[in-house]
Parts: structure tokens; sequence; C-alpha cells
């Protein structure tokens, strides 16, 4: 019982780095690209939020699995 | 400066060996702990703390009929045998009930003399109230921002003074960066009135959890879940031929294969609106818990090194607070903005119709 404490809070942690990971790199390429070409900084952010937000999004359902270990 | 990365890697440490007494669940256990919790969670009533308590109406279901209180104390006091939990919990607690005095609600969970509680709960809570009052207050100042343009603004739509030009602004924001840029030219106007209530509600909720007694609706799941229900269901009646059609039958796709791809489709379709959920769920209530903790750290260092090293500590644990504070007000309007443009992007993906198939066939 005790181990599922231990797999919700590795989980957390593991998913988190995979999620900065993925975030990082977006942020990285967005701000290549604003650099590149400053006149397309609108465009360049609204992609960089919705990629972000999809990565997010996946984030939580891991977020949710390490909840229902933690709680159960 | 390195002193203070130094102190604040310390007071990690502490944090992590002497949290234990401190936010320990048993309320009994420390009288002194930080009921993190019950901030952030819903409640029966709204708290004005030093001027005290306002009671919510209580709303019940029990043996088969609906029963209406005006407050918990009502229900207490109404000889229908509810008693609070708290005082079952302590049969010890002496409750007095000489003329005119109340029993008074301790934990607002109402239930019978067994400990068994009412089969249904629609009470009115505190999150439901701000939520509301975010609703009625969009309707006044949209309601009063249209009537405007009808009579100050005789010369076409020119907005006049503060109050028109703040508005001006956040609306042709939501307008033009949100629904016409994901919707498209041709359809946007039919989605923009829902995308604009969504902005303006979620941004009240958040920011009114910001002020003094405010209460973040936003924070509650159940309240994310109905908003992000309504992006849902819109999503779903805007849905074109097209969409519908990438949902069940993927074009140009083998016919083996969609007998895995059509139920991952479908999957797809319910993870939307459940990320758009626990998108803004968390992120308001992780911006909630940061706050408490890190005021929770003057408490913290008062009951490590005693009351002098806390009130010493607040120095650096005020300003810390305050930067987060900044941080939640800008992540107040982005979580409104995030969450009104993936409704948008989700909604304008559905009602995408010819024009993007035949693209997406010359991609191929």
């Amino acid at each position: 019982m005790e181990y599922a404490y231990l797999a919700a809070g590795l989980g957390a942690g593991l998913s988190m780095i995979g999620a900065g990971i993925g975030i990082g790199i977006i942020g990285r390429s967005a701000m290549e690209g604003t650099a590149r070409q400053p006149e397309a900084s609108g465009d360049i952010r609204t992609s960089m939020i919705i990629s972000a937000g999809l990565i997010e999004g996946a984030t939580f359902f891991a977020l949710a699995i390490c909840i229902l270990l933690a709680i159960k | 400066m390195q002193a203070a990365v130094r102190l604040f890697l310390l007071s990690l440490v502490i944090l992590t060996v002497g949290a234990a007494p401190v936010f320990s669940a048993d309320p009994d256990a420390n009288p002194k702990r930080i009921d993190m919790l019950g901030k952030i969670s819903d409640h029966n009533y709204l708290d004005f703390k030093p001027a005290g308590k306002i009671e919510l109406p209580r709303i019940l279901r029990h043996d088969g009929q609906w029963i209406f209180y005006s407050s918990t104390t009502a229900a207490l006091n109404s000889g229908d045998g509810w008693t609070d939990e708290y005082y079952i919990a302590h049969p010890d607690t002496v409750i007095y009930k000489e003329d005119g005095a109340t029993i008074a609600p301790v934990s607002y969970e109402l239930v019978r003399a067994d400990g068994t509680k009412p089969s249904f709960d629609a009470s009115i809570t505190s999150h439901l109230v701000w939520f509301a009052i975010s609703g009625f207050l969009v309707l006044l100042i949209f309601g009063r921002l249209a009537s405007k343009y009808n009579t100050t603004s005789r010369d076409g739509l020119v907005a006049r003074g503060t109050f028109m030009n703040l508005f001006e602004s956040l609306v042709i924001f939501v307008r033009d960066d949100i629904a016409k840029a994901n919707i498209g030219e041709e359809k946007y106007m039919k989605y923009a009135p829902y995308l604009l209530s969504a902005f303006f509600m979620i941004l009240f909720m958040n920011l009114f959890g910001l002020m003094p007694w405010g209460v973040t609706s936003t924070a509650d799941v159940m309240i994310t879940a109905v908003l992000a229900l309504f992006t849902f269901s819109i999503t779903q009646l805007a849905g074109s031929r097209e969409y519908w059609k990438h949902v069940f039958m993927m074009p140009g796709v083998p016919k083996l294969m969609l007998i895995i791809i059509t139920p991952v489709e479908i999957l797809g379709l319910f993870t939307k609106p459940f990320a758009l959920t626990v998108r803004l769920f968390a992120n308001m209530v992780s911006g909630k818990l940061l706050v408490y903790s890190i005021i929770g750290m003057i408490f913290l260092f008062a009951e490590m090194f005693g009351d002098w090293a806390g009130i010493g500590s607040a120095a650096i644990w005020v300003p810390f607070t305050l930067f987060i504070y900044a941080i939640k007000i800008f992540a107040s309007f982005l979580q409104a903005y995030i969450f009104t443009m993936f409704s948008a992007l989700f909604i304008g993906l559905a009602a995408a119709d010819h024009d993007h198939e035949h693209e997406h066939q010359h991609a191929h």
C-alpha cells in the first residue's frame, strides 16, 4: 500500500520532467523563430501557447493517475 | 544575495523536515495548524473574518423529499433531527440551549443523530455565490456597455470615456485574436458571444479570488467542469459533416486502421473538455496553495524557532507572497485567455468545412 504513495510521487515528478523538457523545447523554438522573424511574433506566440497547452493537457492526465494512486 | 539564496534553501530543508506537525491533518493534534485545504474548499458560508460569517441557505434531499432551510443554524435548530458532524465526533461538547440561545454549527456538515448524511445536498455554497456574482457582473457590465454604444456615440461606434475604452480593448482582443483567429472570418460572429461570456466570467472569478474575503470559484472542479461542458456542447453542435466524418471515418486511412483510430477519435472528443477542466482548476488551486504555503512559512518558523523568528522571517515571506500575488494577477488573465482560446480552437476545428477539406486532400 505504501508503495502506491511512492509511485504517485515518482510519477508526478517524472511527468513533470517530461512536460518541462517539452515546454522548454517549445519556448526555445519560439524564441528562435521570433528572433529570426520578429514580424511573425504574434502567430508564433499563439502556436506556442497552443502546443504548450496540449503538453499541459497530457501532463494533467499523468497527474490525475498520480492523484488516484495517492488517494485510493 | 547569496545569503538570501542560502536562507531560502535552508528553509526548504526545514520545510521538509518540520512540516509534519504544523500541517498535520488532525485538528486536535496542533491547535496552531494551518487549514490549507479548508481555505480552498467550498463552504456553506461566506467568511468575512473579523466581522463574522454569512450563512447560506441549505437545500437537502432526505427521505425522498426536498427540505429547505435559510441557514445551517436554522437547520440545526429546526428540530428536524439534524446535528452538526462535529457534535457527533465530540460527544462531550456542551451544547447550550437556553432561552434565546441557539446551537451553532462548527463543521457545517449536517448529519442525523446516527451519523448518516442527507442523500443529496444541493445547498448554495460560497463558490456558487461568487460564480453567480461574476455572471451577473458580466450581464450588468456588458448590457450597459452595449446600451452606451447605442446612446452616447451617434457618430459610428466610437468608445467614449474610461469605462467604454477599458472594456472595448478587451472585447476587441477576444473577438479578433481569439474568435476570428481560431474560428475563421465567416463563422466567428456566431460563437463570439459565448467566448466573450466565458472569458469575462472566468476572468472575474479568478480576480475575485484575489480580493480580500473573495473566493476563487474556478478553484472548484465542478465549476470548471460546467464551463468545459458548455464548450463541449457547443463544439458538438458546431460540428460540420466533415468533422463527424473525421471522427468516425477518417478519410485517407486504410479500413483496417479505422478499428484503432475511431475509438481514439471518440475518446479524443471527451479528453478535450477534460483537459480544459483540469487545466483551469489545477492552475487556480496551485496558485492559491502557493500563497498559503509561503505565508505558512512564517508560522512554521514561529513553531520551530520561537515567535520572534517567525516575526523576523516575515520580512522575507511577505515580499515573496506579494511576488506570487502579482504572478496570480497575470495568471488570472492568462488562464481566462487559454480557456477561451482552446474553446475557440475546438469550435473552429469542428466548424471548419469544405475549404479546409480541400486543403487537407492537397496536403496528402
